[in-house]
């Protein structure tokens, strides 16, 4: 591990950027920190160094906050990255600008890009900024921040050394547009399976919004490389908000509402006819708990170190992106099985998120304005 | 009282909750002559079966005279006029014997499921029978749990609020217990469904008739929305998920444990959180066979349709061919009603019918683990 202190910059000073985890009051979807500023400020790699954002009101608070000069804001970020020659940079700003500013950020140098979701618009766009990084070797993680936590971790470790025996199944019920936060519903699914989705089957929430490139619900049935099947519920899920179930032939992994609680199932013997029972067993926990910015930085660092790929890479965000595109795709063509890749690559989801993203999304939140 | 007779005395007609060791997915009396025996609405008169030893061991357990013991099921139907006849036999000739038992005179019928095999045949039932007016219930028991018939009365009555999904995790042949899967997704979601998308085991196997497993997606006429997996379920064995905006029921391990969701304030930024609540059970549980024949008894009684009707059996089959046409037509989204009738699913309960199936599984060698 490198022995330095990497200069980070932060491009987009609202929610995600800077004060996102002023939100959060209990444990276990996050742990703190989580988002992007904080994470810098805590970690022992990383230096905040500046930050960059159009409206002056954003930096203001953030240069406050972070305890920043005012000459280490800026307005414009490409002269940020000239001027501060940041090592880490965050992509926090609305995803209509994501690839454009990922791009310019790879061509001024920097070592590393930590990516607030959804990669990019279009799979053009993420081919482009992968194809970009690859060629400069530099290394981007996507902020699918379940991969960092330690309940999908440990999930993740149980199925690595079998404790679920085969897996067969991973339901994940997580109301959602399909790109804003189904590129964490989706990526936690593929995280969690550890395979490939190969086709798809897609049911959007209206043929009008499935003919559109805005953002949308919608449900699938995913089929992955390696025998697992999925099923996504990203329309209404009521009483069941954000669920994933991780099911195997010897063991089960639940995770329910919102991460609040993990549930774990293993076989015991009795049941009718003696073929056994599964029945709740404690969850495991590893003996220490990483915070999840954090666990990203330190994730990034050896990826610098190393140039192996980050845990949610910009390959996993584009195949989020993907899975997305062709669950529309099949309700687009009248309900029909879709195989993966896509060979059109001008497609695109317009994230919820950039609707009115001329205000920031925290001024929209404070006003009441946010959904 | 009514005059019952069993056709087809093997496991389910017969001895079949000999080996039922826990209550939860059925309650017993279960099977059609236990029930039968039990009931205050019955006699049992008679039982046809063509093997010579399911006959007397049906008549030595069930306490009946030889007499009363019949090779050929049409002499029996002659010669007891029974009122209400159990097809426990093969799938294989369950609608001939329905469609006799119906011109011989009964008034009711208790089907074992699958109802039949083609959805010609299924016509063919449903229609001599409305025109009869003998009543048929399909044995999908589990629309008579006691914990599945408090579910659908709380989402009838509003608890769940509005019902947007059900899962159904099912490892099955989609005829043969597909048709208790199937069935009790519709029992529960209150809908028809109108159309299907579904991936078999195989290719080869979507493209034969032979019975076989498969996942599914149903879009029901009321907006929920399902999900089956009869593929290997591993260890989530038979369990089913209701979930509405205002709570949850799930069915789990076979019936064995049934919870209770609904909102209680707090949660991650006040938004609610669901919590586990004990689940309220009935004021009385009978067993399930019994209350399948008050209900038949009900039907004969006041024309009332059962509660597991043949037009129930039929959708059940349906949906199964659908979502098996949907893996056919290289996976593509299938309306229903299917149009060609003559489609049909060999429910695996005919494979090695020629011994009984109670011999079968003696000799360890169930068609179906």
């Amino acid at each position: 591990m490198s022995e330095s202190t990497y200069r980070a910059a932060v491009i987009g000073l609202g929610r995600m950027g800077s004060t996102f985890d002023d939100e959060i009051k209990q444990g276990g979807q996050f742990f703190m920190p989580y988002c992007h500023a904080p994470t810098y400020a805590a970690s022992p790699h990383t230096e905040l160094v500046a930050g960059a954002d159009p409206h002056a009101e954003q930096g203001a608070i953030f240069a406050e906050r972070w305890g920043l000069e005012d000459r280490q804001i800026y307005a414009d970020y490409r002269e940020m990255l000239e001027a501060e020659r940041p090592d880490f940079v965050s992509m926090c700003t609305t995803a209509r600008l994501r690839a454009a500013i990922m791009i310019d950020a790879i061509n001024a140098g920097v070592k590393a890009i930590w990516a607030e979701k959804p990669f990019t618009l279009s799979l053009a766009e993420a081919d482009e900024v992968i194809e970009l990084a690859a060629s400069k070797g530099v290394a981007i993680a996507v902020n699918c921040s379940r991969r960092y936590n330690v309940f999908f971790t440990e999930a993740r470790r149980m199925v690595e050394e079998g404790d679920l025996g085969e897996l067969l199944q991973i339901t994940a019920y997580t109301q959602c547009n399909l790109s804003s936060n189904g590129s964490h519903a989706i990526d936690t699914m593929c995280y969690l399976v550890g395979g490939d989705v190969e086709w798809v089957f897609g049911e959007m929430e209206s043929d009008e919004k499935a003919d559109a490139d805005e953002d949308l619900m919608g449900n699938g049935y995913m089929a992955f490389d390696n025998g697992v099947r999925g099923f996504l519920r990203g329309t209404p899920t009521g009483a069941a908000p954000w669920e994933f179930d991780l099911i195997g032939t010897e063991g089960r992994v639940r995770s329910l509402a919102q991460g609040m609680e993990t549930q774990y199932y293993r076989w015991v013997p009795g049941g009718p006819r003696g073929r056994n029972l599964p029945a709740r067993a404690p969850f495991p926990l590893p003996t220490t708990v990483p915070a999840m910015g954090p666990a990203v930085i330190e994730d990034l660092v050896q990826c610098i170190d190393s140039g192996a790929p980050p845990r949610c890479s910009d390959e996993d965000g584009r195949k989020a992106l993907e899975i997305a595109i062709a669950m529309r795709e099949s309700h687009r063509q009248g309900g029909r099985r879709i195989d993966l890749p896509l060979p059109d690559r001008s497609l695109r989801l317009l994230s919820s998120e950039i609707a009115q993203d001329a205000v920031p999304a925290r001024i929209r939140r404070l006003k009441g304005r946010w959904p | 009282m009514y005059r019952a007779a069993v056709i087809g005395l093997g496991r389910m007609g017969s001895t079949f909750d000999d080996e039922i060791t826990s209550g939860g997915a059925i309650f017993l009396p279960y099977c059609h002559a236990p029930s039968y025996v039990a009931s205050p609405f019955t006699e049992l008169v008679a039982g046809a079966d063509l093997h010579a030893e399911q006959g007397a061991i049906f008549a030595d357990r069930w306490g009946l005279d030889k007499e009363h013991i019949y090779s050929d099921y049409r002499e029996m139907l002659t010669a007891e006029r029974p009122d209400i006849v159990s097809i426990c036999t093969t799938a294989r000739y369950r609608a001939a014997i329905i469609e006799n038992a119906i011109h011989a005179g009964v008034k009711a019928i208790w089907a074992e499921k699958p109802l039949t095999l083609s959805l010609a045949e299924a016509d063919a039932i449903i229609e001599l029978s409305a025109r009869n007016g003998v009543a048929i219930a399909v044995n999908c028991s589990r629309r008579h749990s006691p914990f599945l018939t408090e579910a659908r009365r709380m989402a009838q009555s509003g608890e769940l609020g509005e019902i947007l999904q059900i899962t159904a995790y099912t490892e099955c042949y989609i005829s043969h217990n597909g048709s208790h899967a199937i069935d009790t997704m519709r029992y529960l979601v209150d809908g028809d469904v109108e159309w299907v998308f579904g991936e078999m085991a195989s290719d080869e196997e979507a493209a034969g008739e032979e019975d076989l497993q498969g996942n599914g997606y149903l879009a029901f006429d009321n907006g929920v929305r399902g999900f089956i997996r009869a593929m290997p379920t591993g260890i989530a064995p038979w369990e089913f998920d209701l979930i509405g905006t205002e709570g949850r029921v799930r069915s789990l391990s076979n019936g064995a444990e049934t919870q209770y969701y609904r909102w209680v304030p707090g949660g991650l930024r006040d938004e609610g959180l669901p919590a586990r609540a004990p689940f309220p059970l009935p004021l009385s549980i009978q067993g399930t066979g019994l209350s399948v024949i008050s209900d038949l008894v009900n039907a004969i009684e006041t024309g009332s349709d059962p509660r597991c009707s043949a037009e129930d059996g039929r959708k059940a089959l349906e949906i199964a061919i659908a979502m098996r046409e949907s893996h056919r037509q290289g996976g593509l989204r299938v309306d229903l009603p299917v149009a060609d009738r003559s489609l049909r699913i060999l429910s695996v309960e005919i494979g090695g019918d020629a011994v009984p199936a109670r011999v079968r599984r003696l000799q360890q060698e169930p068609v179906v683990a």
